[in-house]
Formats: structure tokens, sequence, C-alpha cells
């Protein structure tokens, strides 16, 4: 019951992280929220299965009753690798942008893709 | 107007986090005993020989998953090669000198680095680590080389054509090693190699064999597509 956790500290991460990706108008700072995001939601996993007398999941150092779930283990080593690979590519992606319009402005972006849709018509 | 649509969000952020941290804080002991149950998990871990219950699961268990994961992350350094070799080189950026500090660390630093990648990749069926933790460690190794070498040396002696085969081939090694028992209809997660005796590094069965393929498609992986950012800017 400790208001202190790492759930609760998870949760004020993402809350900190959306705010950064929705309100942010900066390309590269709206990436480094989504960085926080997924931080957050790996330990988010981790800590939903931690104990207070728990021991980490391998076998022989421990008696069995005290090893934590393992399964959440698991799942975030995959999210890590995803969470690389995406910021990696969104990177490249953000890159392309900036060649094109010479801002990391998103605001800005909107607007001069809007005046070319405007000037094919 | 714009102000009061950002404050109005803000307030509904703090107040969802608000209500999330409530159910956190009420909803979870932490302090008590475990109470999920573990104990399939304890069986594919024993019947494997892993000693480390989650390489048992992603390395068995969910292989198939792991391979999917595998094939993601092989799609997104295609992703970073494709669109920056489509730009090509934009400028040659001036070689910022590094300090002799940064020179003489990486010197001693490197060969410990690989060193302890490819003991973190071996021994990912007895401890914390495996094939995913090893790559990236050797990766980063590769990285503090090129900025303490220059990456006009790193490049001139890793050949990054081959490495880019070497990185499919693991890749395709490690898809037939997967499917080929299904379609001899023998079940996918059966152990051919056999379990060993738990807690020596020859156990395990197949889990070594992943963990040191995945190893080495996640070192290359992302030393290419590390090397590829490089390569646009012209210099770290």
């Amino acid at each position: 019951m400790d208001a202190i956790n790492g759930v609760t500290i998870s949760i004020i991460l993402f809350g900190i992280g959306f705010v950064g990706l929705v309100l942010r108008r900066d390309l590269v700072v709206k990436l480094l929220a989504l960085g926080l995001i997924n931080s957050a939601e790996i330990l988010c996993l981790v800590s939903l299965v931690s104990r207070d007398s728990g021991a980490p999941p391998i076998l022989g150092l421990a008696p069995t009753a005290q090893l934590v779930d393992p399964l959440p283990h698991a799942i975030v080593l995959s999210a890590i690798v995803i969470n690389f690979a995406i910021l990696a590519l969104a990177l490249v992606f953000v890159m392309l942008l900036v060649e094109r319009y010479h801002t990391i402005d998103s605001a800005r972006i909107e607007r001069e893709t809007a005046t070319e849709e405007e000037t094919w018509n | 107007m714009k102000r009061k649509k950002t404050v109005l969000l803000g307030i509904a952020a703090v107040t969802l986090s608000a209500c999330f941290c409530a159910v956190a804080i009420l909803g979870f002991d932490f302090r008590g005993p475990r109470t999920e149950p573990i104990d399939p998990w304890i069986v594919a871990a024993e019947a494997l020989g892993t000693q480390n219950i989650i390489s048992a699961i992603y390395l068995n268990v969910r292989l198939f998953d792991t391979i999917i994961e595998v094939l993601v992350f092989a799609i997104a350094a295609l992703g970073v090669r494709y669109y920056l070799t489509a730009r090509g080189r934009r400028r040659e950026a001036d070689a910022i000198p590094e300090s002799r500090v940064v020179r003489v660390a990486a010197d001693v630093l490197l060969p410990p680095i690989v060193l302890l990648g490819i003991y973190i990749v071996l021994h990912g069926h007895l401890s914390p680590g495996g094939g995913f933790a090893g790559g990236v460690i050797a990766g980063t190794g590769l990285l503090l080389a090129a900025i303490a070498l220059g990456t006009e040396t790193v490049r001139s002696r890793i050949s990054s054509s081959v490495l880019e085969w070497v990185e499919w081939a693991v890749l395709c090694g490690i898809i037939v090693l997967a499917v080929v028992p299904v379609t001899l209809s023998r079940p996918a997660l059966a152990n051919p190699i056999g379990p060993g005796t738990m807690g020596r590094l020859l156990s395990g069965g197949t889990t070594l064999l992943y963990s040191m393929l995945i190893g080495v498609k996640v070192f290359v992986g992302s030393w290419v597509i590390v090397r590829r950012f490089i390569d646009h800017r012209g210099e770290i």
C-alpha cells in the first residue's frame, strides 16, 4: 500500500510523455516523449510483478515460492527491442521531413503540406 | 482558444493519471507473496534444462513470437538503410577531434565491453541477459570504437556489405531452425539436443543456439543502424 511504487511512478511518467507527445510541436521532442512512454510501460510491467520478498525468476536462486512471475519480463524483452527499432525508423522519417521542409515544427510542416495540396489542386 | 484547450487537456491528463494512481495504490499489494501461478513456466524451464525461466519462455514457449520480433527489428534496420541510402551523404561535417581521455578510455574499454557482450549472450540461459542484451552491448562497443578511432578507420576495417549479408543469413537460419521441425510434423517446442545438466554452460539445448543466433543478429543490426546514421552525417 505504498503511495510511491513502480506502478504509480510509471503512470506519472506516462502522463508526462503523453502530454509531451501531444502538445509539443518539436518533432524530436515528440520522439523523446515517445521514448519516455516506452520506458514507463517497461517500468509498469516489471514493477507489477515485483514483490518485497521476491527473487529473480532463475531456478536454484531461491525457493520457487519466492520467484516472481517471469511472463512480464519476457514481454518487456520484446518491447525494448521493438522500441529501439521504432525510434530509429521514426528518427529517419523526421530527418526526411527536415530535409524537405527545413523545420522540425510539426505545425509548420502541416501548414506547408496544406499549401502544397492547394497548389496541386 | 488554443491555450484554453491546452489547459483542459492538461487537467484531463492529470485527473486520469490520479485515478490510475489511486487504482494502482489500492489495487496492488507489493508486500505480500506472489499470487500468480508460475508452475507451467517452471515445468517448461526444467524440461528444457534452462536455469533462467525467462529465456525458457521467450526462446521456447513463445519462440515464434520472438522470431516475428526479430523480423520487425530486421525490417526497421532495412527501412533505415533504404531511406538513408536514398538520400545519400549530405555533407562532409568537420571531424570533431576527440580528446585524449576519450580515445584512451575507448581503447581500454573496448575489449572488456565486447567480451561482456559475448559472455551475456552465452550465459543467457543461466543468468539475466541473452541474445538481445548481449548483442546490443557488443554493438554499442563498436559505436564507442567509432567515436574514438574515427568513423573512417572503423568503416575501412569492417566490411558493411558482408555484415548486412550476415544479418539476413542469420535471420534465415533462425526461421529455418524454427520452422523445419513443424514441417517435419514434430512439435516445434521439442528440444532435439536434450536438456543437459542444469546450470552448466552447455545445457538448455536449442536455447543456447537461438541465443547465439539472436545475439549475432542484434549485434549486426544495431551496428548497421548506427553506421547508417553516421554515414549520413559524415561524422559522429
